[in-house]
């Protein structure tokens, strides 16, 4: 849904869309998706394929666990060195390293 | 209907005045002669009810907190002793490994102070987290949620309890802590194109088996060998074994965790 070209041009392009400004009807939604669907009898139907499972890692529970999502400001980051021009993105490449970490070379 | 002990005590009150104005009239020196009851009454023109006003319609009249005169009216007190509050706090048992403290820096520590909270590093790069196996990935990606969660549980109450500065340091932690986790999803996303990328290659790699029976990688030498030369099965087995104890220690060899960023990519990525 787009609103109509006068609201896309002048001062009015500054404003957010919202559902006073277009026919009823018009479901802005709140970006969080669907978890299933309606029913004809007005009800709903949740269908658990669709229903978000979050699966937190056992390590962060771990003391051991060292990772933050900081990185010492004195490691320099260092550009990666790759022969191709596809850098990390050339799947030859992958396949080696992948022949290379089975054990068979 | 009038009750009787009333009446009688009226009736009483009645004899009573009368008899009062007869002793005073007695005990009064006899100057004038008793008047006769022919005689005219007194001429007045006020009514006999009417009293002097001598007071106005100030309830509070006379009563003053400078004298300390007091109120006019008694109050209501008793000699009860006040009854004190009981010294009774209700003991709250918290749960010390709850999962809700990652929303605090420490146990029984509300928020950072604006140092503490300005002292970070820089996000990750792609680069290095290219180095990174899924496990690393994951961990990293929820310590993110984690930290965004902490410095959010600060900024609401910094906000609820008008604490006034450190909204700024948090602010800038959380951007860097998002750089991260965008890093995070760049290198899953390209990951996951280059699997794509790499499965479409292998289809044509004649050393690889896709087919989901047997084994997945056979190189290309070890073909020839078995086409060219009788071995004992006795001596397979052994190459197999050493093969895949080899294998093992590649997976021993280093901990994901701990690869620096200018290591060539020796990610755990499987087929």
């Amino acid at each position: 849904m787009q609103p109509s070209p006068i609201l896309r041009v002048l001062n009015y392009r500054h404003l957010r869309l919202t559902t006073k400004d277009v026919n009823k009807g018009f479901y802005k939604g709140n970006r969080t998706g669907a978890m299933g669907r309606h029913t004809r009898f007005g009800g709903y139907q949740i269908e658990w394929n669709r229903v978000r499972t979050y699966v937190v890692p056992e390590r962060l529970r771990d003391p051991e666990f060292k990772l933050t999502p900081f990185v010492g400001k004195t490691i320099h980051p260092e550009r990666g060195r790759y022969e191709t021009k596809a850098g990390p993105k050339d799947p030859a490449l992958y396949l080696e390293t992948w022949k290379m970490q089975n054990g068979k070379y | 209907m009038t009750n009787p002990t009333t009446f009688t005590s009226s009736v009483r009150c009645v004899v009573h005045t009368a008899r009062s104005q007869r002793t005073l009239l007695a005990s009064r020196p006899s100057i004038f002669p008793l008047p006769t009851t022919q005689s005219a009454a007194s001429f007045s023109t006020s009514s006999p009810h009417q009293k002097r006003k001598t007071r106005d319609n100030n309830r509070l009249r006379g009563v003053s907190p400078l004298r300390r005169t007091g109120p006019r009216e008694p109050l209501s007190v008793s000699y009860d002793p006040l009854p004190k509050p009981a010294d009774y706090k209700p003991k709250i048992t918290v749960d010390k490994d709850h999962g809700l403290w990652g929303f605090f820096p420490e146990q029984g520590k509300l928020m950072n102070t604006p140092e503490e909270d300005g002292e970070y590093g820089r996000a990750w790069t792609a680069n290095e987290l290219r180095q990174k196996s899924w496990e690393d990935l994951h961990a990293l990606w929820w310590a993110c949620c984690r930290e965004r969660n902490r410095l959010a549980t600060a900024n609401a109450e910094r906000s609820r309890a008008k604490m006034g500065f450190g909204e700024y340091e948090t602010n800038a932690r959380d951007d860097v802590v998002k750089r991260t986790m965008k890093a995070i999803k760049h290198v899953l996303t390209e990951r996951y194109y280059l699997w794509e990328d790499a499965y479409e290659l292998a289809k044509q790699d004649p050393e690889i088996n896709l087919s989901g029976k047997g084994e997945a990688y056979t190189p290309l030498y070890e073909q020839q060998e078995e086409d060219f030369l009788v071995k004992e099965d006795g001596d397979v087995t052994a190459a197999k074994e050493a093969s895949t104890s080899q294998k093992a220690a590649a997976d021993n060899l280093v901990d994901p965790s701990t690869i620096p960023a200018s290591k060539p990519s020796e990610q755990a990525q499987k087929l």
